[in-house]
């Protein structure tokens, strides 16, 4: 018996179409994905689903949930199916949790207050859930002492605790590192089970295979190609397909390595980190040349943006030393930041803010432009404030508002982790680009091993320190600064 | 444990300050404490030179100002915070008295401005940019730039002399409560409702309120289970601050309305320059401070649990 049925969902902006008629349906067992870049479309895919679109869209089409048939233009009838038909698995698990509840009353509310139960009943079942995910002994803890996996479980429990069969997921390995992503794979699939339905809307083509099933590939709206996830991904049809795979790491040709040439622009000797008392790596020696991408990368927590910004002399080693090159400024040594959404002031245009960069560091009249042309931004962009310009565009920005300074050295912390295969791409070229064209030296950090292994000359791969640590904890702190504000 | 220790030390350094300062001050009023302190006792009619004399050579008064100060500390330290040189009554039994006053006063104060104030905020905060929300702004803005002592008088104009339903002045039954604490309410609430409708609008566009609405809770039960407690840090950890606003409210208020409070004390006492009274009472105020904010504390800790870890 099939799940859910959509049929011709559309989803239009006043006049333009920015989701073309979209058929599927979901059946017990076998999990859908839809695959695509950012702006596809596919997220609206997914909100039109569970009622979610933003006022100003307007969709079209046919739902049909279990015995209930909804037209996706009424999105209010769909409040009714939260929790009880379609259960969501929110993108950041964390942040997701009520920070001031423990874990097991954030699944026992819903047993409760969706499905009714008595409080004591409905307790005992949310104890049973958590056990069965692995949980057990973690019911009273409160989300800021969960790590992120164990938040994204708990998640789950909790939004399938009203007695949704069917689970959504959008995006639900944003940001994380491979291992991480293998456990939401596996947890996705364990939950669905035989007789549940899974729709899961990503850009992460590793997610995409583990999960198998069915695939969608989306393009600006309109469907490219859909199949069996094996076979897209075997022998995928369209060109676009072709390309949106080719983007992955994995299939990067490794780029020709640079020559060496003149003294290191960064060098470090006998280097050892330290985040609140814990060891994060010891004796690490490198040298970061001109012209050349030193790569890093590692799990989560291992301590890699923490060595850039040791190099940067933005934190102090525990042992060892840093050298920069002398007879440069500080300001020659630049950093590209993870979330470049968070790196620009939120109410000034992009223009205003670059502009300011440009007085500061005395820039030539016109490198704006000519750094613009050449990152491939349109004019237009500047105009527009962080929010509505693209993550990649957005990440392209922060590269021309570095190079404005002219560095020697660029540390680039995660600089595409946020973003789609082939933006990422487009970007890291660009990176590599500009470190061969201007003789900057780079240190590439990323979780993604494939891609710092097809693109560094030189690759430093950090392990995760013992004991395993909990990236968690700094950012729980960190939200509790913001609370209390 | 080390929270409550660091507020000791302060509560302390509060004492020591509030102390010194306060003595400080009364040295350097212009005009003769002798006189004053004469009129105090036995009225502004019936004081001259012999009067004041007599009472500077009783207390002392033209003795220099270091031991003084020294012997004030030293009393202190027993816990003895002298006697009333109007009066000639325990400056602990005298405040004791009207704290009760003040302290009532002050209850209900915070309790009309948290009916009033959070509620309203909370509503508006779940409308960010709607017409509570930008009428609330209007409002709390406009309250907030009133001065306390207009509030009063506009209270009483209306209330009590034009509709005749409240009492202008008094303290007794509960009626007599109305007015005053409505008067600190509203200064209070103004502020308390912008808090709430920050926190609230704030808390709202966080993801854990979708997904709590995505589990399958309707709105009333996100708000309940999910809103109400985490509007209640910030609001909670702000009532801390207020209590300055509180107890400057609390001095003009209870002069206007005649209230037998700890504000209309300490103005008495700095009038007939009655030392021991204004330190003791000034001490208690700040002291006062001290341990709400320690109380604030132990709470926000219960609340949330990220504050303790």
């Amino acid at each position: 018996m099939t799940l859910l049925k959509a049929e011709d969902i559309s989803v239009r902006d006043g006049g333009t179409v920015i989701l073309e008629p979209l058929s599927l349906q979901l059946d017990p067992g076998e999990p859908l994905v839809i695959l695509g870049e950012t702006g596809s479309g596919k997220s609206l895919m997914a909100q039109a689903l569970m009622g979610t679109l933003p006022p100003e869209l307007d969709a079209k089409g046919r739902i049909a949930i279990g015995t209930q048939v909804l037209n996706a233009g009424a999105p209010a009838r769909f409040r009714g199916l939260w929790g009880r038909e379609i259960g969501v698995l929110p993108q950041e698990p964390w942040l997701s949790l009520d920070p001031l509840m423990r874990a097991r009353d954030q699944v026992a509310e819903t047993h409760a207050l969706v499905r009714g139960l008595p409080r004591g009943k409905a307790r005992a079942r949310a104890g049973a859930d958590l056990a069965a995910l692995g949980l057990g002994g973690s019911e009273t803890r409160y989300p800021h002492e969960l790590s992120g996996g164990m938040a994204q479980r708990v998640a789950i429990a909790a939004a399938r605790a009203g007695g949704a069969r069917i689970v959504i997921a959008d995006e639900p390995t944003k940001g994380l590192d491979a291992a991480r992503r293998d456990d939401v794979a596996a947890l996705l699939l364990t939950e669905m089970g035989e007789t549940g339905g899974l729709l899961v809307i990503t850009h992460d083509l590793a997610l995409a295979r583990r999960l198998g099933g069915r695939a969608i590939v989306l393009r600006a709206g309109a469907v490219v190609e859909c199949g069996a996830t094996d076979q897209v991904f075997a022998a995928p049809k369209a060109p676009y397909t072709k390309e949106f795979f080719a983007a992955d790491p994995e299939r990067w040709a490794p780029r020709r390595h640079a020559a060496r040439g003149g003294p290191a622009v960064v060098s470090a000797k006998g280097l050892a980190l330290s985040r609140g008392g814990r060891t994060l790596f010891e004796d690490v020696s490198l040298e970061i040349f001109q012209g050349g991408v030193f790569g890093v990368t590692g799990p989560s927590g291992c301590g890699k943006s923490s060595l850039g910004d040791a190099l940067l002399g933005l934190i102090d080693p525990a042992r060892g030393t840093v050298s920069r090159r002398s007879g440069n400024h500080p300001n020659d040594f630049q950093k590209l930041y993870q979330d470049p959404v968070a790196a620009f002031p939120r109410k000034r245009t992009l223009g205003q803010t670059i502009a300011d960069t440009a007085r500061l560091c005395g820039a030539r009249p016109g490198e704006i432009e000519t750094l613009r042309d050449r990152l491939g931004l349109a004019p237009g962009l500047l105009a527009r404030r962080p929010g509505a310009v693209s993550g990649g565009e957005l990440q392209r920005l922060s590269l021309l508002r570095v190079l404005l300074r002219n560095p020697s050295f660029i540390f680039a912390d995660e600089p595409t982790s946020r973003l789609d295969p082939i933006t990422q791409a487009r970007v890291i070229a660009l990176l590599t680009e500009t470190t061969e064209r201007d003789g900057t030296a780079l240190l590439l950090v990323s979780h993604d091993a494939a891609l710092i292994r097809n693109t560094a000359d030189t690759v430093l791969a950090l392990a995760a320190p013992r004991p395993p640590c909990r990236p968690d904890a700094a950012l729980a702190r960190r939200r509790v600064a913001s609370t209390l504000h | 444990m080390s929270a409550l220790a660091s507020r000791l030390v302060q509560a302390i350094m509060v004492a020591l300050l509030i102390g010194a300062a306060t003595f400080a001050m009364m040295r350097s009023l212009p005009g003769d404490a002798a006189w004053r302190i004469a009129a105090g006792r036995y009225g502004y009619d019936n004081v001259d030179a012999a009067a004041a004399d007599a009472v500077r050579a009783e207390l002392g008064l033209g003795g220099p100002a270091l031991p003084a100060l020294l012997q004030w500390l030293g009393d202190l330290a027993r816990l003895d915070f002298g006697t009333s040189l109007v009066t000639g009554r325990p400056v602990a039994a005298e405040i004791a008295h009207q704290l009760g006053a003040s302290a009532s006063l002050a209850l209900v104060a915070v309790l009309l401005s948290l009916l009033i104030g959070p509620p309203l905020g909370i509503l508006a905060g779940l409308r960010p940019g709607g017409p509570l929300d930008r009428g609330l702004l209007v409002a709390s803005t406009g309250l907030k730039a009133v001065p306390q002592f207009l509030m009063a008088l506009v209270l009483i104009v209306a209330l009590a002399v034009q509709l005749r339903w409240l009492p202008a002045a008094g303290h007794g039954t509960a009626r007599h409560f109305i007015l005053p604490g409505l008067t600190l309410a509203l200064g209070l609430a103004a502020v308390n409702a912008r808090i709430a409708r920050d926190a609230m609008a704030r808390i709202a566009a966080m993801p854990f309120w979708r997904f709590a609405q995505w589990k399958g809770l309707s709105e009333r039960q996100t708000l309940i289970r999910h809103g109400l407690r985490n509007v209640s840090v910030p609001l909670i950890t702000y009532l801390g601050l207020q209590f300055v606003t509180l107890v400057e409210g609390v001095i003009i208020v209870e002069s206007i309305f005649g209230w037998p409070g700890i504000g209309h004390a300490l103005v008495h006492a700095i009038f007939s320059r009655d030392v021991p009274m204004v330190q003791g009472t000034a001490l208690v105020l700040g002291l006062g401070f001290v341990v709400v904010n320690a109380a604030i504390d132990l709470a926000v800790r219960h609340l949330d649990p990220r504050v303790a870890a």
